[in-house]
């Protein structure tokens, strides 16, 4: 009697550490993150903010052709990516049993984990060689890839969580079936899908490998089109703490701080804001 | 003219031989019961009515419905479902709407009406045919999640109602109301079966003998008998359906 008690108690304390241990990093990193970023935020003012990168060992400069080149390649992603992602999402729960609705969703799941390296070369290869350049273009492209199945993926599952029940309803009311999806199954669904549509920006906010071979980085020149090359936050630290310079190392903090600002960014309204639907 | 008349009508999932050859028909104005133990192929039944049925790749439909007359088969499944309302197990208002859009959703999209005006008058209207407007009309912009669940039955009675159908398919409506909720409701059944008519499933013969004027019983998938209700309560022609009413199967 008294064994199964402690039993229990060791097993309830093991499965705590453990738990504890698995999002101990997590903390770690943005302790770490925060103490050696913010004061180079504090440091460097506003125009770490607005400034563009310094002379190796020549003071901290700014970050913003970075910073202005992630807005522009999310916003460039989400314009390429959403609508694919979306309909996707909505072909496979609708036609879950169809030859194509079968194959996305298998698709869709290697899509995910597929390696983004591979996304970057294959850009290069019919994008970036073409044009003759890297290009914020060809950066949303390759960011897009990524991107569309979380969201396809997070769509196609807030769609399937969906009673059966209001399906019937709706169509009982004599409305078609494209009424049904989009008046209806949709609006219900409306918080799984947003989440999809954030998660999705957060993860290619934060990408670097697929922007190697496509986006090329800017540091100097603030936006100089979409055909041209453009920089990314995570670019800029990748490249930055691969120098010698010191003052690189602190604009790299500083960067990461930033960076993970923007991710907290789109993820806290996941948790927050959105309204839920009362089922 | 009956409402509703099925020939020769078969029902299949997959393999599985759901409905057998019914020959069934449904009065104008009346509430006619369809009642059976689970399992029986009542809820299958009532949704080959509307062509609901069509939402299940696999269920398979031989033989003909008919609706006054004319084959379902022959119209489009909306033009059937506008023509037939239909009212669930679980009170299932869209949860992302208000009372007001719940209720207005199916005649907006199907432009039932021509201007806001006339689509206040209609939501109006069929609340208060579902015997509801007086506890909503102030909160009509609220969520429907705020309503009890015998309010949100009488709600999606009104959501159904608004369309101006003839018929009035209910599925086990009261399954999961209280006991007072569920008076209310069948006290509703009987006022609107002055003009509607109404097919009501329930698997609780009381229910069927409160409300209905004709009852059908099912088992295991065949008609077993149909009748007047009072007949069919005092004097069951079959052994099996005797058994039901008393209790001894079911």
């Amino acid at each position: 009697m008294l064994g199964r008690v402690l039993k229990e108690k060791l097993f309830l304390a093991a499965v705590f550490i453990l738990a504890f241990l698995t999002v101990l990093p997590l903390f770690h990193i943005v302790f770490s993150i925060t103490a050696r970023g913010l004061p180079v935020l504090y440091k460097g003012g506003v125009e770490f903010l607005t400034g563009t990168l310094p002379p190796p060992g020549d003071g901290l400069g700014g970050i913003a052709p970075a910073i202005i080149g992630t807005f522009v390649l999310v916003f460039l992603t989400s314009i390429v990516g959403l609508p694919v992602a979306l309909l996707t999402g909505i072909y496979a729960a609708e036609y879950p049993n169809s030859l194509i609705g079968r194959a996305v969703k298998v698709l869709l799941q290697i899509m995910v984990e597929f390696p983004t390296i591979l996304v970057g070369l294959f850009i290069m290869q019919v994008l970036v060689i073409p044009m003759g350049s890297y290009s914020a273009l060809a950066g949303a492209f390759a960011l897009a890839i990524i991107m569309m199945p979380y969201v396809a993926v997070y769509t196609e599952e807030a769609l399937r969580e969906i009673p059966f029940t209001y399906r019937e309803a709706a169509f009982s009311l004599g409305l078609s079936r494209f009424k049904v999806v989009f008046m209806v199954l949709v609006r219900i669904a409306k918080k799984g899908i947003l989440t999809g549509v954030l998660i999705g920006m957060a993860k290619v906010a934060g990408e670097t490998a697929p922007l190697l071979f496509t986006a090329g980085g800017a540091n100097r020149v603030y936006f100089a089109g979409i055909d041209k090359p453009v920089g990314a936050i995570p670019l800029l630290i990748y490249n930055l703490v691969q120098q010698p310079y010191e003052n690189y190392h602190e604009i790299a903090w500083g960067a990461a701080f930033i960076l993970m600002l923007v991710f907290l960014a789109i993820f806290i309204p996941i948790r927050l804001s959105l309204k839920e639907v009362k089922l | 003219m009956s409402a509703i008349e099925t020939i020769d009508l078969n029902i299949y999932y997959g393999s599985n031989h759901v409905i057998k050859n019914f020959n069934l028909e449904i009065p104008e104005n009346v509430v006619f019961a369809i009642m059976g133990p689970s399992g029986c192929g009542k809820s299958t039944l009532l949704r080959s009515f509307n062509r609901l049925l069509e939402l299940n790749e696999n269920a398979r439909v031989e033989g003909d419905i008919r609706l006054y007359g004319e084959s379902i088969y022959k119209m489009n499944p909306i033009e059937v479902r506008k023509r037939i309302g239909m009212v669930f197990q679980m009170p299932n208002p869209f949860p992302h709407m208000s009372i007001y859009d719940n209720v207005a959703l199916g005649v907006k999209m199907n432009k039932l009406v021509e201007s806001r005006e006339e689509l206040d008058e209609r939501v109006e209207w069929a609340l208060k045919k579902a015997a509801l407007w007086d506890e909503v009309k102030d909160r009509l912009d609220e969520n429907p999640s705020a309503l009890s669940g015998g309010q949100q039955q009488r709600l999606v009675i009104a959501r159904a109602l608004a369309m101006k159908p003839k018929v009035l398919l209910m599925d086990e409506p009261t399954a999961n109301l209280d006991p007072l909720a569920t008076e209310k409701i069948e006290d509703l059944i009987y006022e609107l079966k002055r003009e509607y008519t109404i097919v009501i499933v329930t698997h609780s013969p009381a229910q069927a003998a409160r409300v209905s004027d004709y009852v059908a019983f099912l088992y295991l998938g065949r008609l077993i008998e149909v009748g007047k209700t009072e007949d069919m309560f005092e004097r069951p022609e079959e052994e099996l359906t005797e058994n039901y009413l008393t209790g001894r199967i079911g």
